[in-house]
């Protein structure tokens, strides 16, 4: 390939000014700024006065002291891993299906897209009724086998409603981009394979599992990233409620900052809430490099 | 001082002394020289408030001298973190309509103007009833007048009373047993909202009061109140289900008559007019004392406002029966003045009687700026105790040291 040259070079970092002055402008700014006040004692008083007081770590270790934030922390990470564990394997068990040609397939699928193109905050409240111990739905289901139940009201299982939603919104995605990912697997290895006698599980084991690591480890990525930050379905569906059964960590930001106006701390705990994306992320994208710089060899 | 600046003569000016002069003008002449523009946020958002409130805007350009009100609203918990939000970020109303418990958060902020000297010169501090008028001082200083008042009461189905043959209690002890004996099948006796919010405190804190506590006393009396409450869920009287219940969730259990009573506020009436059978309202039964908790709003005027005398001249005419009555009417709210008992809605139709006849022991949640916090102990607490994860006594005993935390930090 020919070096661009010093004029063309110029000419494109022009072209990416826009795109840096707007992520200097919506992301390195609140960023920074959110740092800033995580190092400094600020509540309603002092936002008028510009008295806030440089605090060093001593929000980081306020909040690092709640045991309400570490609780937070806990029911985040069961929520997340609960969660990418039943959307994905789920999601994957669908794409297999939806992968063989069948009667309505396209419809079907479409159909189930509807759930994750439907904003949380209506998917939440309708989970809401249909959880609903009196009037909902599947208790309705649930009551002629004796397993009916008050699921988000009781504080031991509140937090399997929220996950049932937050799966349910999430398995056509799952499904989706791993659908893509199956027909991307060229048909010729699987016939080769049922030649040499190898079972169907084989099959799968030995040719898709692998062959799909790619898209499931892109797939894991994005439901963790969105899934990890969840606020809008847990907040509609429980408040966080009942007591703190479902207080997972960005509602325990919320109400630092919104409910008690602790924005140093809030502040703080936001930064924290960062880091499990943060480290995913650049797992991720080491991986990416790394899968990069190796030769590709053949198809396997 | 007078100024006589108009756009001719400034301009005839020049030099750096008209600039300078002119910066000095401009904060200063502004409310004696042409109309102001007050803006002014709320959060009644809902279509049944609009005419009420198009009317009393139109009352005001219309009777204070050279005034236009530039009105926003938000939704209900949307205000407070606006105005949060337009602290840090300079953009805040002059006037607003808060809720008398934000006066907690924001009474402690330097966000609202001070109102004292304005007030005493007035003159009328006596005319209003305690609750709401003590609900707008802060520290000493008056940050606010009383919009509009209410609090909680207990409604009751006359038509399920009489078939069980039960008169609406009066003391916890009958509101015990009344609550048993109309409770069968799937309709519990009693509905009240113990969501994990401030509502369901608004709904907590009368039984903690009437068991003769408050929150500096939350380990005891708490656990007094919780017990109660405990209670009733233990003998199937109150559905566990009301520690996700609003007060609307509560407000339709009993219109769908599967609540014989229940624990509302007075802006449930008009939808209740049109339910098919009859109901009527008693004051919260007693313990050891009688006891309500004050809703409702405040004006407040921001201390960055440039026109606070505008603003004060605003809130001076609307506190004016001609202009006061007629909004409230419409608003279907309770006045918090006591020369205004026997005029309007509220001065004939007995529901409504009955709630402004409770005003005078209405308290309001005046608890200082971490209020919230203490707030949300107290949720917690009654949400562990209904949904049997606590005892009442752990549950007091963990929520009085949160709240003794917070409100000792100010």
């Amino acid at each position: 390939m020919r070096q661009p040259s010093a004029r063309r070079r110029r000419a494109g970092c022009l072209f990416c000014l826009p795109g840096m002055a707007f992520l200097a402008l919506f992301l390195a700014y609140p960023l920074l700024y959110n740092v800033w006040t995580s190092v400094h004692d600020v509540d309603l008083g002092q936002l008028l006065g510009g008295a806030e007081r440089f605090t060093g770590l001593d929000n980081y270790r306020t909040v690092a002291d709640d045991p309400a934030f570490w609780h937070s922390v806990r029911l985040s990470l069961v929520f997340t891993l609960s969660s990418l564990l039943l959307q994905f394997t789920i999601g994957f068990a669908l794409a297999l299906l939806f992968a063989r040609p069948f009667p309505f397939n396209g419809l079907l699928r479409s159909l189930l897209l509807t759930a994750w193109l439907l904003p949380p905050v209506v998917s939440g409240t309708l989970f809401r009724w249909m959880l609903d111990a009196e009037s909902g739905a599947y208790n309705a289901l649930l009551e002629p086998v004796g397993l009916s139940h008050d699921w988000l009201t009781d504080p031991s299982t509140s937090l399997a409603g929220v996950v049932f939603a937050n799966v349910w919104i999430g398995v056509p995605f799952n499904m989706l981009l791993l659908l893509v990912g199956l027909h991307t697997i060229d048909p010729q290895l699987h016939e080769a394979a049922a030649i040499d006698g190898a079972s169907a599980w084989q099959r799968f084991r030995h040719i898709t599992l692998p062959l799909m690591r790619p898209v499931s480890v892109t797939v894991l990525l994005l439901g963790l990233l969105y899934t990890f930050k969840v606020f809008d379905l847990v907040f509609v569906m429980t408040g966080g409620g009942p007591v703190d059964a479902t207080r997972v960590l960005s509602l325990y930001v919320y109400e630092v900052f919104f409910t008690s106006f602790r924005f140093g701390e809030g502040a703080a705990a936001a930064l924290l809430l960062l880091v499990v994306p943060l480290l995913a992320g650049v797992l991720y994208v080491r991986r990416l490099r790394r899968e990069d710089e190796a030769p590709t060899g053949g198809a396997v | 001082m007078s100024y006589s600046v108009d756009r001719r003569g400034f301009l005839r000016v020049s030099g750096a002394a008209a600039a300078t002069a002119a910066l000095g003008l401009a904060s200063c002449s502004s409310d004696t020289s042409g109309p102001v523009t007050l803006s002014w946020w709320d959060y009644f958002t809902l279509d049944n408030f609009q005419p009420g409130m198009n009317r009393l805007i139109k009352d005001i350009e219309a009777g204070v001298p050279d005034v236009r009100i530039e009105r926003r609203t938000f939704p209900f918990a949307e205000l407070e973190r606006q105005i949060t939000l337009g602290a840090i970020s300079g953009d805040l109303p002059d006037l607003a309509i808060v809720d008398n418990v934000s006066m907690n958060t924001l009474g402690g902020s330097r966000l609202l103007a001070d109102l004292t000297a304005r007030v005493d010169a007035w003159g009328q501090a006596d005319a209003y009833y305690k609750g709401p008028w003590s609900g707008c001082q802060v520290g000493g200083k008056t940050l606010g007048i009383p919009n509009n008042s209410n609090c909680l009461a207990l409604y009751c189905n006359t038509r399920m009373l009489e078939a069980a043959g039960v008169e609406p209690p009066t003391t916890w002890d009958e509101l015990a047993a009344t609550a048993q004996k109309l409770t069968s099948g799937d309709r519990y006796g009693l509905a009240l909202s113990a969501i994990r919010t401030e509502e369901g405190v608004f709904q907590f804190l009368p039984f903690l009061w009437q068991a003769g506590g408050d929150l500096d006393s939350f380990s005891t009396y708490g656990a007094t109140a919780l017990a109660f409450l405990d209670e009733l869920i233990a003998k199937g009287s109150l559905s566990e289900q009301c520690v996700g219940w609003t007060q609307q969730d509560v407000n339709t259990r009993f219109l769908n008559q599967r609540a014989a009573m229940q624990i509302n506020g007075p802006w449930q009436i008009p939808t209740l007019k049109k339910a098919d059978f009859d109901w009527n309202v008693v004051p919260l039964p007693r313990d050891k004392e009688a006891a309500t908790c004050l809703g409702g709003e405040n004006w407040v005027v921001m201390a960055g406002s440039k026109h606070v005398d505008k603003a004060w001249e605003v809130l001076e005419y609307t506190q004016r029966p001609s202009v006061l009555v007629p909004y409230l009417v419409s608003f279907g709210e309770l006045p918090a003045r006591k020369d205004l008992a026997d005029r309007g809605s509220w001065a004939s139709d007995p529901a409504l009687r009955l709630f402004l006849s409770q005003l005078p022991l209405a308290r309001p949640r005046q608890y200082g700026a971490h209020y919230a916090e203490a707030s949300q102990a107290v949720a917690e607490a009654q949400q562990a105790v209904l949904t049997g994860s606590a005892s009442p006594s752990a549950a007091a005993r963990t929520a009085a040291k949160k709240i003794d935390k917070a409100l000792g930090e100010q």
